[in-house]
């Protein structure tokens, strides 16, 4: 049995780079760890190497876990794990892990820190946090703070948000599938649900379901009776595996998806009870798509799929008995993002696909209880301005590209000083590396909660050491709605090195900056001032919930029991501790076929739900800010690529997700570094042959990568996978190995959610 | 006592190496992408121009130690290290190899490595000793897999799920004309 040595050895105090603390210390398990003949501990988890959120159970032997195994009793993950869900062994065994808390002694981005205690380093941001919301007179938005995980975002914003008060929170939306969430919730009141499943006729526009997996629509579309065609500018995994593959121009699904509106409309192809019922102003959408005349002629102009094939499918689409059009989830991709999303809604309504089988569904997800707090009020503090400009917008999660221009231009209304960031690689998840850096460096205090020396990591001033989702219990969780199921990560092995919880390192930072903060805003707050002389100090703090680890009272396990046992019992509750999961019907639960599930009885799945809802043809707002109100193609969303150069789009390798797994060393043996996606016939004429670097320029800056020579793509496309170039020399597996996409794509972003277009970047390569 | 065999529905593969992972975590292979006791072999490519491309060709074999009845590692080995266990699974007396590879280059499935942690060749023994050995009934690879594609199961009942799926579809083995009588089995 290899054993961890917890031999705590004591450092050298001073200047130490983070790679000399990564490779000493401590000893660890071989990289695997051959299971034993002997039962052991199966822990229930859920896992955390994507945003998917699949169910595992953690095989923990003498405190070590030895292996990981799906869970047959979750609903969404239908008892797969997938190779990343597979190897999150190796991330909480990567010897590179943040281990202790750490300040900064060099440059930002030298990785030169010097180990403190979990003590000194909340002192440090205290101290600092102090200076800043003071000199900003307790406007609390001056402390930024961001979040790249999914798990525990809700309750990160009630520290910083509710609790701190900053009205600056960010996240990943804006840089991943914003504008699919709001067009659909725009256009159909809610956000929805794919039935895959259920569908037999289904249309895929670059959402790659076979290397990119989302359950349960990856394993469904494995095993449903359905007609797949997928749109794609690169020859995918899911592409080929596609009953029909349908090549087509970079960001014109948009033409395809109008030119379907189209000829549904012209030959009433369309569901018509079910538009007489549910469409809002569909005269003004028939007339607008009628006039534009998008007819599959037009389309096959944009997107290079032949009109004839166009007429086909949109025919067989809406002769199925159960249509879908699959809406990706992905980056966005072009300026006419929104209004392609919004499209593929109204394609599916027009089918009559929504709440109802083998469509986008409402269903009944469970609705769990919120764990209420007193939130502070804090008169001085100022709203976000990021999505100034911006049509609608995510209020939760922003915009990051505008707020990062706003700054390192500095036309902020206010200064923001400070930036908390957990789980998420800002160096490496945007745009235009350079720019973030430069936010970064305008920044008087940034704060890294995080697992790994990410190329983020080394750009802090204080780095809090988080440890791994299979070192902790989180909070319960819903999901899915169709066969809906409440989940709970539970702890496999206790949390290594001086690596702790978010809840833990936040209780410990909500101890050290109440009081101090209080006293903040009782120097500047005019409406605090009367509170403390009528009611008094004490009082005024304790009522006006300034008492920042009031969610912390109780651990997580305590609140764990008391939530989910006060809303659904004990029973519940002991099922999530002892599987993992709850659903109604999980003593019943059937194998169909090689231990492969069926969760709900068919007749007990919630396909259709009473629900008063309108399909909204006509965005009267849109029309207010110059946009289109129903979807239309834009002049300039015709991408022009000079000859002689390439445009850019991105992706990623089954194997990854983004820079999260860059330095898994079981990982890196499938694909080690990205290579450039070129035409090989393009390549010829070039004379580019595989694995020759070729070095690529963009008007932000240029990379240098090797070719993969391929009929796989379009002649003026190349592609690369996002998550590699890492620039942390501590990320010892990851470090030198290939490029990465963000530091040749120019930041642009659209304005009707604010989010990064990714696929709108023209180069030029030259071969090395 | 059983007679172990495996069947692959093997165009549902998407090639997410899940099976491949599984099975290095579980049965502590060493890491290296030259290490692993099983692999997903790309067969053909697509051909054409990329506006009219033929994908008909491509297909994404599941790789791994065949269990043949008439297995030539074993009468290759000069050791007599390699004897099969009575769940018919060709197995390997690490303490009697000596690594001079004969096995290796008899095999005609190019399923062995050499393990060099523990100094032998090293193949697929659908887990034996590990989940079979703690009288669990999938392997690691086939639980895992996203796709279901692997059937596993004892041969001789009739009963077993993978007895029923090889009477109910038709099936071939890798290279047959090797004579090796595979009990791995691909489903058409």
């Amino acid at each position: 049995m290899k054993k961890i040595e917890v031999s705590r050895r004591k450092f050298l105090q001073g200047s130490v780079s983070l790679c000399v603390y990564a490779s000493s210390a401590m000893a660890m398990p071989l990289a695997t760890t051959k299971t034993s003949k002997k039962n052991a501990e199966d822990v229930p988890y859920l896992c955390n190497m994507c945003r998917n959120k699949c169910a595992g159970f953690a095989r923990v032997e003498e405190n070590i876990i030895t292996k990981l195994n799906p869970n047959h009793y979750f609903p969404k993950s239908r008892n797969m794990l997938c190779p990343k869900g597979n190897a999150a062994i190796q991330a909480v065994y990567d010897k590179d892990r943040l281990k202790y808390p750490l300040i900064r002694m060099g440059k930002r981005g030298d990785g030169r820190y010097r180990r403190v205690t979990w003590d000194e380093a909340y002192e440090y941001i205290k101290d600092k946090l102090v200076k800043i919301i003071d000199e900003e007179k307790d406007n609390r938005s001056t402390v930024a703070y961001c979040n790249g995980e999914g798990f525990n975002k809700d309750e990160y914003i009630k520290f910083f948000g509710s609790k701190l008060g900053s009205a600056n929170f960010l996240d990943e939306g804006s840089i991943c599938l914003n504008t699919k969430l709001g067009a659909t919730q725009l256009t159909i009141g809610d956000v929805g649900e794919m039935d895959v499943a259920g569908s037999d006729y289904m249309i895929i526009s670059g959402a790659n379901r076979y290397e990119s997996l989302i359950t349960p629509d990856s394993v469904d579309m494995l095993h449903a009776k359905q007609k797949l065609v997928v749109l794609d500018p690169r020859c995918t995994m899911t592409a080929i595996k596609a009953d029909e593959y349908l090549p087509v121009n970079p960001g014109t699904d948009l033409a395809f998806c109008l030119s379907m509106i189209y000829i549904a409309i012209k030959d009433e192809l369309y569901d018509k009870a079910y538009v007489k019922t549910y469409f809002k102003d569909f005269d003004k959408l028939k007339k607008h798509i009628l006039s534009k005349k998008y007819t599959a002629k037009w389309a096959e102009s944009k997107t290079h799929i032949p009109a004839e094939r166009i007429k086909r499918i949109t025919k067989e689409f809406f002769a199925a008995s159960h249509p879908l059009y699959y809406l990706g989830r992905r980056s966005v991709w072009s300026q006419n993002d929104f209004q392609f999303r919004r499209a593929m809604v109204l394609i599916n309504a027009l089918a009559g696909s929504i709440n109802r089988k083998g469509g986008i569904i409402f269903g009944k997800p469970f609705h769990l209880h919120e764990e209420e707090i007193n939130e502070p009020l804090y008169s001085n503090t100022v709203d976000r301005f990021d999505l100034d400009g911006i049509v609608y917008g995510s209020q939760k999660g922003g915009s990051w590209l505008n707020f990062r221009e706003k700054i390192v231009t500095n036309t902020s209304p206010y200064p923001v000083k400070a930036m908390f960031i957990r789980k998420h690689n800002l160096m490496q998840n945007m745009p235009n590396i350079e720019k973030t850096k430069k936010m970064l460096n305008m920044m008087d205090l940034v704060v890294v909660l995080d697992t790994m020396p990410s190329d983020t990591a080394v750009m802090a001033d204080v780095i809090l050491p988080e440890c791994t989702f299979l070192e902790r219990e989180d909070m319960v969780v819903s999901f899915n709605r169709l066969e809906p199921s409440l989940a709970l990560r539970n702890q496999a092995i206790k949390p290594m090195y001086e690596s702790k919880s978010m809840q833990d390192i936040l209780k410990g930072l909500g101890k050290k900056l109440s009081v101090p903060l209080f006293k903040v805003s009782a120097k500047h707050d005019a409406d605090l001032q009367e509170s403390i002389k009528n009611y008094g100090k004490e009082k005024a703090f304790t009522e006006g919930g300034y008492n920042m680890t009031e969610l912390y009272k109780y651990d997580i396990t305590t609140r764990n029991k008391k939530l989910i046992t006060a809303q659904f019992g004990k029973k519940v509750y002991d099922s999530l501790k002892k599987r993992g999961v709850w659903h109604p019907y999980i003593d019943t639960q059937k194998e169909i076929f090689n231990n492969y599930y069926e969760y709900y009885p068919k007749e007990k799945r919630h396909y259709t739900v009473e629900r008063n809802y309108k399909v909204h043809c006509y965005l009267k707002k849109l029309e207010k800010h110059g946009f289109d109100p129903i979807p239309a193609w834009n002049d300039h969303y015709d991408f022009k690529v000079p000859k002689e150069a390439f445009r850019v789009i991105t992706g990623r390798y089954v194997t990854t997700t983004q820079s999260a797994t860059a330095n898994n060393e079981m990982l890196k043996d499938f694909q080690e570094e990205n290579y450039l996606w070129i035409n090989n016939d393009v390549a010829d004429s070039l004379g580019i042959k595989l694995g020759d670097s070729v070095a690529v320029m963009s008007s932000v800056s240029s990379i240098v990568i090797k070719a993969y020579p391929t009929n796989k793509i379009a002649p003026q496309v190349l592609w690369l996978s996002h998550g590699f170039g890492i620039h942390a020399r501590e990320m010892t597996h990851a470090f030198g190995k290939g490029a990465s996409d963000n530091m040749i794509l120019e930041d642009k972003f659209e304005k009707i959610y604010g989010c990064a277009t990714m696929h709108e970047t023209n180069v030029t390569i030259r071969k090395l | 006592m059983a007679n172990y065999g495996m069947a692959f529905d093997y165009k549902l593969c998407i090639n997410c190496h899940a099976c491949e992972v599984a099975c290095k975590e579980e049965n502590g292979i060493d890491l290296g992408a030259k290490n692993h006791r099983l692999w997903i072999q790309e067969d053909a490519l697509v051909k054409g121009d990329f506006w009219d491309l033929d994908r008909s060709e491509i297909s994404f074999m599941q790789m791994q130690c065949q269990e043949c009845q008439d297995a030539p590692c074993l009468k290759a080995c000069p050791n007599g290290a390699i004897y099969v266990d009575e769940n018919g699974i060709v197995r390997l007396h690490q303490d009697k190899c000596d690594l001079t590879r004969a096995c290796m280059e008899a095999c005609p499935y190019d399923a062995r490595y050499v393990d060099e942690k523990n100094h032998v060749t090293d193949k697929c023994i659908f887990c034996a000793d590990t989940r079979l050995a703690r009288g669990e009934t999938t392997t690691a690879c086939q639980i895992t897999c996203p796709a279901k594609l692997r059937y596993f199961g004892d041969l001789d009942d009739e009963n077993s799920e993978i007895s029923k799926v090889l009477k109910e579809r038709e099936h071939f083995t890798l290279k047959p004309e090797a004579g090796t009588k595979p009990k791995l089995f691909y489903l058409k």
